[in-house]
């Protein structure tokens, strides 16, 4: 565990090297943010209008919910694993006392500590200046699923990233392109990074929670924001945590057969 | 004339060897154009399903919307096809092999601008295009609104060579690229929609001072017959000075290069 702590602190330090990077970083979230926001904004103009189940307040709660979340759950080194594959990196790791993914996950939980305090300033500022009005959910039991699916959503994702990046030890080269598709494009979009997916018809809404990636962000959020009966929660709940022990066993899996064929090209 | 001949060759060569480049890694770049498509759907199927509940967007109809957002595709995937080398310019920089582009007898301002066209945007061109002139058609343009929308086209994509130019040029004084052209990137992705959505400061700035307005929502609105021939006059003037100011910029920046590790 101790070793662990101390990764997470070099890691912590680390993100401190490159500080104009990261500041851009930041700066990239909250633009992002604002085509969000204006355009919910423009959609409730009328501030008594219900939209898709949601009022202003609720929508609003939505935005910047998305902006703290994607700090807590989306932000993570583990992107760097496919790049230490097809370098040949992997061997220095292989050959040191310590378990590689609790090496990655303590890389992460530092990425994600520091990205959550910007995220949090970066929402006072925003709230300061936007002074939009908020949702605050008061429920307790609701409150405690919500923490329990967002501590849910951060293995999971953990797990979802991994294994993207596992693909460098056959297809060297192809790290980023399965990155690209499953983080950028499906977990952005399929996650409610971008827009609710409850503005889909109820079939669609099924099919998508299915999948492991509405339990990444839309599904915490929509607990939150008291949008699920609390007979269903539980339920919700127990999928992602189906879905987040078949993408540990399958990481595993498909981690054990890789490192067999792992050559330490470059090495 | 011969001048330009012998730039649009030295393009097509470039362009070339960007494709094979490219086409090398099939399976890289199939999935690449993959993501592309599919980010495009569903940002499509989202505007659908939104406008279908709410009806309009800051009082635009679907078609208008989709309307505004199919012209900022077309403006910022021709803007990545034509200066996609802007993207590789800072290894030159950082390693100074951007010597080696000075000392070639052709513009380095061109080679670093568009020196690798790249092909997957290329291949989505055409089917936006179409896609473009269906919905356009639907929308029941005049003749000189028409006209109005391709001129304020080319102006928006002039907009964009300005953007990509200041872009490098901050590249030379700071050696800083990849989140400066990101940040150019979600600025113009603030033109997916009308800029009517936003408040003002913001609207303001995203017309004058940094003219998203201009490059993208402005040829869409023209096609819809909601801009006067003055405010097309202004958009011109305003993307020819843009760009006068960029090439100013980047004589200054071309100045102040160091030649670092070479």
């Amino acid at each position: 565990m101790k070793k662990y702590l101390a990764i997470f602190k070099i890691s912590f330090a680390q993100e401190f090297a490159y500080r104009l990077n990261f500041i851009m970083w930041r700066l990239r979230n909250v633009m992002q943010i604002f085509l969000i926001f204006f355009l919910w904004n423009a959609v409730f103009t009328d501030p008594t209008r219900v939209v898709f189940g949601y009022d202003r307040g609720k929508i609003l709660t939505y935005v910047f919910g998305i902006l703290i979340m994607k700090a807590i759950v989306l932000s993570a080194r583990t992107i760097e694993v496919a790049g230490e594959i097809s370098s040949g990196d992997l061997t220095n790791f292989l050959l040191k006392p310590v378990n590689y993914f609790k090496y990655w996950f303590s890389r992460d939980l530092s990425s994600k500590a520091l990205n959550l305090g910007f995220a949090a300033s970066e929402a006072l500022i925003l709230y300061l200046i936007l002074r939009p009005p908020f949702f605050l959910q008061t429920n307790p039991w609701l409150i405690v699923a919500f923490v329990i699916s967002l501590a849910i959503a951060v293995v999971l994702f953990f797990g979802l990233l991994f294994l993207s990046n596992l693909i460098a030890f056959w297809m060297p080269e192809q790290g980023w392109s399965a990155q690209f598709l499953i983080i950028v494009i499906f977990t952005d979009f399929l996650s409610g990074g971008v827009f609710p997916l409850d503005i889909f018809p109820l079939v669609v809404q099924k099919i998508l929670y299915t999948l492991p990636f509405p339990y990444l962000l839309f599904f915490p959020l929509q607990i939150y924001l008291g949008k699920i009966p609390v007979t269903q929660v539980w339920g919700g709940i127990m999928i992602a945590c189906a879905w987040t022990l078949i993408l540990l066993a399958g990481l595993k899996f498909v981690w054990n057969r890789g490192i067999r064929k792992y050559e330490a090209v470059g090495r | 004339m011969k001048n330009l001949r012998k730039y649009l060759k030295v393009w097509w060569m470039m362009s070339k060897n960007s494709f094979i480049q490219v086409l090398i890694n099939k399976f890289g770049a199939g999935v690449f154009l993959t993501g592309k498509i599919l980010r495009f759907v569903f940002f499509m199927t989202f505007i659908v399903f939104l406008l279908k509940g709410t009806q309009n967007l800051a009082g635009y109809s679907l078609s208008q919307t989709v309307f505004f957002f199919l012209t900022f595709n077309l403006v910022d995937i021709v803007s990545q096809f034509l200066f996609r080398e802007v993207y590789r310019f800072r290894p030159l920089i950082v390693s100074g092999g951007f010597d080696l582009v000075l000392t070639k007898p052709i513009s380095p301002l061109f080679r670093s601008l568009m020196g690798g066209a790249d092909i997957l945007d290329f291949i989505t061109i055409p089917p936006l295009i179409v896609a473009i002139v269906i919905l356009a058609r639907g929308l029941n343009p005049t003749a000189i609104s028409a006209f109005f929308y391709i001129l304020l086209l080319l102006n928006g994509l002039l907009l964009a060579t300005a953007f990509h130019i200041m872009v490098i040029s901050m590249g030379i004084i700071t050696f800083e690229i990849d989140h400066t052209i990101m940040i150019y990137r979600d600025l113009t992705n603030l033109g997916r929609f009308p800029i009517d959505i936003y408040a003002q400061p913001l609207r303001g700035i995203l017309t004058y001072l940094i003219p998203v307005g201009i490059m993208i929502t402005l040829p869409a609105k023209a096609l819809m017959g909601l801009v006067s021939y003055q405010g097309v006059l202004v958009s011109l003037a305003i993307g020819v000075l843009a760009l006068y100011v960029a090439k100013r910029f980047w004589g200054i920046a071309l100045k102040r290069y160091t030649s670092a590790s070479s």
